[in-house]
């Protein structure tokens, strides 16, 4: 691993059961970087996220996070650190229903000893930079699309994350909002310096990224 | 834990959340109704026997002489002699004994029903002083008689008269009216107990069916610790023999004949199964909240929450939607038990209590006591449920939680 690099995995392989879904895969990417993750649906793709990101355990292979090896991390060990190191943004946003828009961007940080005020000002503070200062108090249900993905957006970058990691973040939007929010995203990463790996299956999305990575049938193909 | 979370998410999940408040409330309702119910039974069968300032009740049936002329002893109440009232009274759970003398007394010209009681023993009979409603109280060491107020309107006799019973004259001092006071023992006149006893010792028919000596007496009432009512009844039967009356509020419970006061086992079973019902409800309902929060658990664990965060999470807003549900229950309960108080209960007092010779005028009538039941929850019963309730939320939650803890957020959160 190079001094640049702040994402790694070496050989990762991902069984369930008899069936193989990611193939021996190696990959890694540099602090900063911009990385698009093609593929057709069921190649894989949101699989390797997952081992990337700390949310599945590879069959085999080892993953390394800001030179951390996670492979053998407990449970526990995983979430905190991805407490402390990731983001996420997913396709369908996951927002907590009941919480509203600031409540949401505040949740990675209600389980950390900070004082409610705190909490409060970095997700406004995020919130505001995402236009959407006048929505704070407003539930998921009240919110449109693209706003339910500004707020995960701002979510995923409340704990000042190394790596943001995206599945499909406009697979539930129309294209002029998918449009804003990568814009957003590479406002993100630009203005940021946020590593993001994102999952996509639209190409001309992921010409917006430095990097592509094209899977098939569980592999790296390009 | 977030607390706000917790309140948010109770709050905006109003059906499950009521669900499940209601479903364990009902549940501890039930428990508290059904055993303040059978507290109130217990107590309204203590009332017979607390209104004349006992607990225990001792007689002794026996023959009736076939001449029924003077004073002679009903059937239900002989001689209790000195020797045994001595061995009595050293019992253990023994506080103070009563003793008094009922007699039918049969003149020429009228009968009476004689109680002879001990003025200032305030175990027994002396407790009509508060019913008195002309004149005064028997005084000790003079011979005169009470009349109850309803037998001196019939007959028309008033303070300062004086009438014979058993060719002995005594001045009526003073009117009683027994109506408001015990329905046990209830007598026409009542005379100093040393009197009655010269009136039963004196009579030769009394004397055939049943010996009486000068000290001795043919009912007792007994004050007693009342976690040894129990045990102190089937001595005192040991003592008189099988046959003997021993009046108690067991007694008087089985009398009543509620499913409520007859039987603890009961009891205890419809509360066991009020309260499995409702755990059940309570677990049904949150198990299937907790199940449709499977992707939301995923989310927090995604974003950085540990299994003991969730469980946290998870288990406190059980415990608060328990112990919201305990308060429900209590104030449910606690509506009921004012509606049910209003309620009437008639204590039947067995004619043997208050035996009146079946040839008079409302000789063979049923006397009942009649009095509200007293219902009330007591603080004990209400801090048990809500710690109940506590420990519902605790256990029912922290099982629940533990299992979704354990969710890989990966297989919730994919979206294909």
């Amino acid at each position: 691993m190079n001094n640049g690099t702040i994402l790694s995995g070496n050989n990762l392989s991902k069984k369930y059961g008899d069936l193989e879904v990611v193939k021996h895969v190696t990959i890694s990417i540099n602090a900063g970087e911009f990385v698009c993750l093609v593929g057709k649906s069921g190649c894989g793709k949101t699989t390797l996220l997952s081992l990337l990101s700390g949310l599945e355990r590879p069959t085999t292979g080892e993953i390394k996070l800001d030179g951390t090896d996670i492979t053998s991390a407990t449970e526990d060990q995983l979430a905190l650190f991805r407490r402390e190191n990731v983001g996420f943004i997913f396709q369908s946003f996951n927002l907590i229903p009941t919480l509203n828009a600031w409540e949401n961007v505040a949740l990675p940080l209600f389980p950390i000893k900070m004082s409610g005020d705190e909490r409060h000002r970095r997700a406004t503070e995020l919130l505001e930079k995402m236009e959407l200062g006048h929505r704070m108090d407003h539930l998921p249900a009240a919110l449109s699309g693209g706003e339910k993905q500004r707020v995960a957006i701002a979510r995923a970058l409340v704990n000042n994350p190394k790596v943001l990691f995206a599945d499909e973040p406009t697979g539930n939007l129309d294209s002029s909002t998918g449009d804003a929010i990568m814009e957003i995203m590479t406002k993100l990463h630009t203005e940021k310096g946020v590593a993001i790996l994102m999952v996509t299956h639209e190409v001309e999305l992921a010409k917006t990224s430095q990097r592509l990575i094209r899977m098939h049938d569980g592999e790296v193909v390009a | 834990m977030n607390l706000h979370y917790l309140m948010n998410e109770l709050y905006y999940q109003k059906r499950r959340t009521v669900t499940a408040i209601i479903g364990l409330s009902i549940g501890i309702a039930l428990l508290i109704i059904l055993n303040s119910l059978s507290m109130a039974y217990r107590q309204a069968a203590q009332v017979p026997l607390k209104e004349i300032g006992a607990d225990i009740t001792v007689q002794r049936p026996g023959d009736v002489p076939k001449d029924l002329t003077g004073a002679v002893f009903p059937c239900s109440a002989v001689t209790i002699s000195d020797e045994e009232l001595k061995k009595i009274q050293p019992l253990p759970g023994v506080r103070g004994i009563g003793k008094a003398i009922l007699l039918w007394v049969f003149d020429p010209n009228r009968a009476w029903i004689v109680l002879g009681i001990e003025q200032q023993n305030p175990v027994g009979p002396s407790i009509l002083r508060h019913s008195v409603t002309e004149g005064r109280f028997l005084e000790e060491g003079k011979s005169e008689a009470l009349v109850e107020v309803a037998y001196a309107r019939q007959f028309n006799l008033k303070i300062g008269d004086s009438i014979t019973i058993a060719n002995t004259t005594f001045p009526v001092v003073g009117l009683v009216d027994a109506s408001r006071a015990a329905k046990i023992a209830v007598a026409n006149v009542y005379l100093p107990l040393a009197e009655a006893q010269k009136l039963a010792a004196s009579s030769s028919q009394l004397q055939s069916v049943s010996t009486f000596g000068p000290n001795d007496v043919n009912l007792l009432f007994i004050k007693a610790d009342q976690e040894k009512i129990t045990g102190l009844a089937s001595t005192l039967k040991d003592l008189l023999g099988k046959k003997a009356t021993i009046g108690t509020p067991d007694s008087f419970l089985k009398l009543l004949g509620s499913l409520f006061a007859l039987s603890d086992k009961f009891n205890l079973a419809a509360s066991i199964i009020a309260i499995f019902i409702a755990v059940l409800i309570a677990f049904k309902t949150m198990a299937g909240n907790i199940a449709e929060r499977a992707r939301e658990i995923g989310v927090l664990k995604a974003v950085g929450w540990t299994n003991r965060n969730v469980v946290t999470q998870l288990l406190v807003e059980a415990i608060v939607q328990c112990f919201i549900a305990g308060i429900l229950g209590l104030v449910i309960a606690a509506i009921v038990a004012f509606a049910l108080s209003f309620m009437k209960v008639n204590i039947p007092i067995p004619w043997d209590m208050s035996p009146t010779p079946h040839f008079l005028p409302g000789g063979g009538d049923q006397i009942f006591k009649t009095l509200r039941l007293p219902v009330h929850i007591p603080w004990s019963l209400a801090a048990f449920a809500i710690l109940l309730s506590l420990l519902i939320g605790g256990l029912t939650g922290g099982l629940l939680a533990r299992n979704i803890s354990k969710i890989k957020p990966s297989e919730v959160l994919r979206h294909e």
